[in-house]
């Protein structure tokens, strides 16, 4: 599974991405397994943080965007593995 | 604020006790002048939102010790000795800076007109690259020391994130597209006019820069945005091109970063740079008072748009200066050089 993770906003408003494949990414292949994008869909409140960062993760074609206040679990330590690893 | 130096009354005395006619017509005349002015005044509108007092500011700087949780431990609260930490003390000294601002040039007594408690949480987080508002305070990283050092180095950080908290206590323009683009012009615009301010500047002194000083030495830029030229402000191998347009025609659309803020916030932007540099001066005076006027006069609504902003600011500066006054004159000019028509 591709994985893309766009960071954009900020009080810099610079734009920082990232991608990896679970094929040579056995890290990032258990963090997809814990990662539920319909639920973090549904959990998303929605809230725009001026200033906060916004997440824009792609999991083999599924996308979700969300706040950095609705970034938690899982999904915050696949978007952290895929930008800064 | 505006004052006139003698108070009506004492005029009026002048007038009922004395009999040199000279002196009297003189009274009378100033007289006539001041209530001519408030009477103009009256039409106006009021002067500012303000509340005619001197305020004090209400200042709590927290420290979050590293950790990604707010609001932190009280390290510093008004009136109290520095704490011997210059990122803390630094956050506790551009508070004072930002209200000192708002209350002695538009009579704002704090974020939300009524002397609110200015917090500030600092070392957020590790290695951080970031500043914001939350809703209820403002919150700064250490920056990773490379790309960006401490985001309470600058003063103009602090002035955009407090900037947030009057908007949202005031137009409350929402955080999407062209209004939220407006709502981060507002921070810029008056993130470097308190900037300004506290240097002394005029608008050809100052260098219209919003985040200098914020970049590690190796990074190729000399700020995030230039509200003089957008676009221009760094060029970095790694970080990338300042994205900002400038013109309308270049307006960026896009899903990321809330419908880019922080990119077309360069259009309004460079508006207020091209009116404050065609009236000279310190920019507070007369550009910033105009923005001023229409981001807190009760005008705007949550979904207001650059057109409708624009608008609202050739009002206001009509309402201020005058219809066909060199600052109304100026202001539809500046909108129209950006593609914007008001």
């Amino acid at each position: 599974m591709k994985v893309t993770v766009v960071r954009t906003g900020g009080f810099a408003g610079i734009k920082r991405k990232g991608r990896s494949d679970t094929a040579d990414d056995p890290v990032l292949r258990s963090l997809v397994a814990r990662v539920d994008l319909a639920a973090v869909r549904g959990r998303a409140s929605g809230r725009r943080v001026p200033d906060q960062f916004s997440y824009a993760i792609d999991i083999d074609g599924e996308a979700v965007t969300v706040g950095e206040s609705d970034l938690t679990g899982a999904l915050r330590e696949l978007v952290h593995h895929v930008l800064d690893g | 604020m505006r004052c006139t130096i003698v108070p009506p009354h004492m005029l009026e005395r002048v007038l009922e006790g004395s009999a040199d006619p000279e002196l009297r017509a003189l009274a009378l005349r100033t007289l006539r002048l001041d209530a001519a002015t408030r009477t103009e005044r009256r039409l106006a509108g009021p002067v500012t939102q303000g509340n005619g007092r001197r305020d004090e500011p209400w200042r709590t700087v927290k420290d979050a010790m590293h950790l990604e949780e707010l609001p932190g431990k009280t390290v510093r609260s008004e009136g109290q000795d520095p704490t011997g930490d210059p990122v803390a003390d630094r956050a506790y000294d551009w508070l004072g800076a930002t209200f000192r601002f708002f209350e002695d040039v538009y009579d704002r007594d704090s974020i939300n007109n009524a002397g609110m408690e200015m917090v500030s949480t600092v070392h957020f987080g590790r290695e951080y690259d970031n500043a914001f508002w939350d809703g209820a305070q403002m919150v700064y990283g250490d920056g990773d020391g490379r790309l960006f050092l401490s985001f309470t180095g600058p003063l103009d950080v602090t002035a955009h994130e407090l900037t947030h908290g009057v908007t949202q206590y005031t137009a409350d323009l929402a955080y999407y597209g062209q209004p939220g683009a407006l709502n981060e012009s507002m921070s810029d615009v008056f993130g470097s006019l308190v900037k300004q301010h506290h240097l002394g500047q005029t608008a050809d002194e100052a260098d219209w820069l919003i985040g200098a000083g914020l970049f590690g030495p190796a990074v190729r830029g000399e700020a995030l945005r230039s509200l003089k030229e957008p676009g221009t402000a760094y060029d970095d191998p790694e970080l990338g091109r300042d994205p900002q347009p400038g013109h309308m025609d270049d307006y960026v659309r896009t899903h990321h970063d809330n419908g880019g803020v922080h990119i077309n916030s360069g259009i309004p932007n460079r508006a207020f740079h091209l009116l404050a540099a065609e009236l000279g001066g310190h920019a507070w005076e007369r550009a910033g008072l105009i923005w001023f006027d229409a981001l807190t006069g009760g005008a705007l609504y949550p979904d207001t748009d650059f057109r409708g902003f624009a608008a609202e600011t050739v009002r206001r500066a009509a309402a201020r200066f005058g219809e066909g006054s060199a600052e109304h004159g100026a202001v539809a000019y500046a909108w129209t050089a950006v593609g914007v028509a008001p």
